[in-house]
């Protein structure tokens, strides 16, 4: 099944929320409160741990019925969907996250039936693994770069723009001995952080974007 | 609730499908993965960052006993989701105009299914089976699908343009550098935040 495209892993996994009628408020609502308060930058859970490109959190609480003359039917149990996209293989990228966030993983998935824990690595491999769905076609735009190859491009390409918009008509001696300075300088450069918006600079754009 | 995060629009949707239906789809992902001139328009779209098709069998819903009661369906489901760059309406806009085609050829086999063109009545299908997301994360909010790109052939130029530098005289790095600049020219363009919706 194709879970990879090039070094980039498509997770799909699928947990049952436990439904229990004397949780107030229900499981379901606990996940979603949760949800609602973390953070989505820096300190995202996800930026603290290491390999994910792209990773949602979403509340699935039911089927949709789109009208008959199709049957309408209903889940017998509410699904909490993790979808990432992240580096590496998947015994390895389950192990950072339990190794990097087992606080965030507990106080998410407490809410899933039969969550084992984060505490217990492998058992909680085992439960991801148990829930997790095949892909049946997964689309990469870039599949061969991890994430910190891609931040550090993203660093390197506004670097070099500022470098070239400030170094023309320069002579050929002086311009080789800045460029060299400059990607030493470059590299020094701590990685930007995952989840952050890079250096501030001023946008130029405008009109309508709904 | 958070569809959006910086660049990059988050979306879910759930379709119905008749259980025999499914072979035929899983036939048209298996082609459509192995020849890959097929992805070409997918590629050439280039604003989607990472999407993805799962069909669910009906009963492929995970069951972890424990108190929870298995899933009792009649149809299977196409889950998608997909991360892309802009926003809904030129997205699905995008979809139906140039990848007419291959989305009838996707979702032809789910309920209800109208049909990419006309593009309004796509539009009232896929709000119908879109689910919101609760929570979305990125490693680089700043950038779209085409920043990366662009970012990763900067990234491999002046690596060459480094190894080059220290060998040469300045002559020959000022005219391997002019080559430099036009190679990456175009692939300067500015990330940051997004354009504020209005």
């Amino acid at each position: 099944m194709p879970n990879k495209n090039g070094s980039v892993y498509g997770l799909t996994i699928l947990s049952p929320i436990i439904d229990d009628a004397r949780a107030t408020p229900s499981h379901d609502l606990q996940i979603r409160n949760y949800l609602a308060k973390l953070s989505t930058r820096e300190d995202s859970p996800f930026a603290l741990a290491p390999a994910t490109h792209l990773a949602r959190l979403v509340v699935m609480d039911d089927v949709i019925y789109v009208g008959a003359p199709a049957c309408e039917e209903h889940l017998k149990s509410k699904y909490l969907i993790f979808e990432s996209n992240c580096d590496g293989d998947l015994d390895g990228y389950l192990r950072g996250l339990a190794d990097n966030i087992p606080e965030h993983l507990d106080a998410i998935w407490k809410h899933c039936v039969g969550y084992p824990g984060a505490a217990n690595r492998q058992a909680f491999i085992d439960y991801m693994k148990a829930c997790q769905l095949d892909t049946t076609f997964y689309f990469a735009a870039v599949n061969d770069k991890s994430v910190s190859e891609t931040l550090r491009a993203l660093q390197t390409q506004t670097a070099v723009a500022d470098f070239i918009a400030t170094h023309q008509g320069v002579d050929a001696a002086t311009l080789q001995q800045e460029f060299i300075q400059f990607v030493a300088r470059l590299k020094s450069l701590p990685l930007p952080r995952p989840g952050s918006m890079g250096p501030h600079r001023d946008i130029k754009t405008g009109g309508r974007n709904e | 609730m958070s569809n959006i995060n910086g660049k990059v629009y988050a979306m879910n949707a759930i379709t119905p499908m008749k259980p025999w239906k499914t072979w035929i789809l899983r036939s048209f992902f298996f082609l459509l993965g192995h020849v890959k001139p097929l992805q070409k328009d997918l590629i050439d779209l280039s604003f989607i960052e990472f999407a993805r098709w799962v069909v669910l069998p009906r009963n492929g819903f995970p069951f972890l006993g424990n108190g929870q009661v298995k899933e009792d369906l009649k149809y299977d489901y196409l889950l998608f989701f997909s991360n892309f760059n802009g926003t809904w309406n030129q997205y699905i806009d995008a979809f139906s105009a140039v990848l007419s085609k291959g989305l009838n050829l996707v979702w032809r086999w789910s309920e209800k299914f109208p049909g990419s063109v006309p593009v309004t009545t796509f539009k009232e299908y896929i709000a119908r089976v879109q689910f919101d997301t609760d929570y979305y994360y990125t490693a680089y909010p700043h950038a779209t699908a085409n920043d990366v790109k662009s970012a990763h052939v900067v990234q491999s130029s002046l690596n060459q343009l480094e190894l080059l530098a220290e060998q040469c005289n300045p002559q020959q790095f000022a005219d391997a550098y002019l080559r430099f600049v036009l190679q990456v020219q175009s692939h300067l363009g500015e990330t940051g935040e997004a354009p504020i919706a209005g």
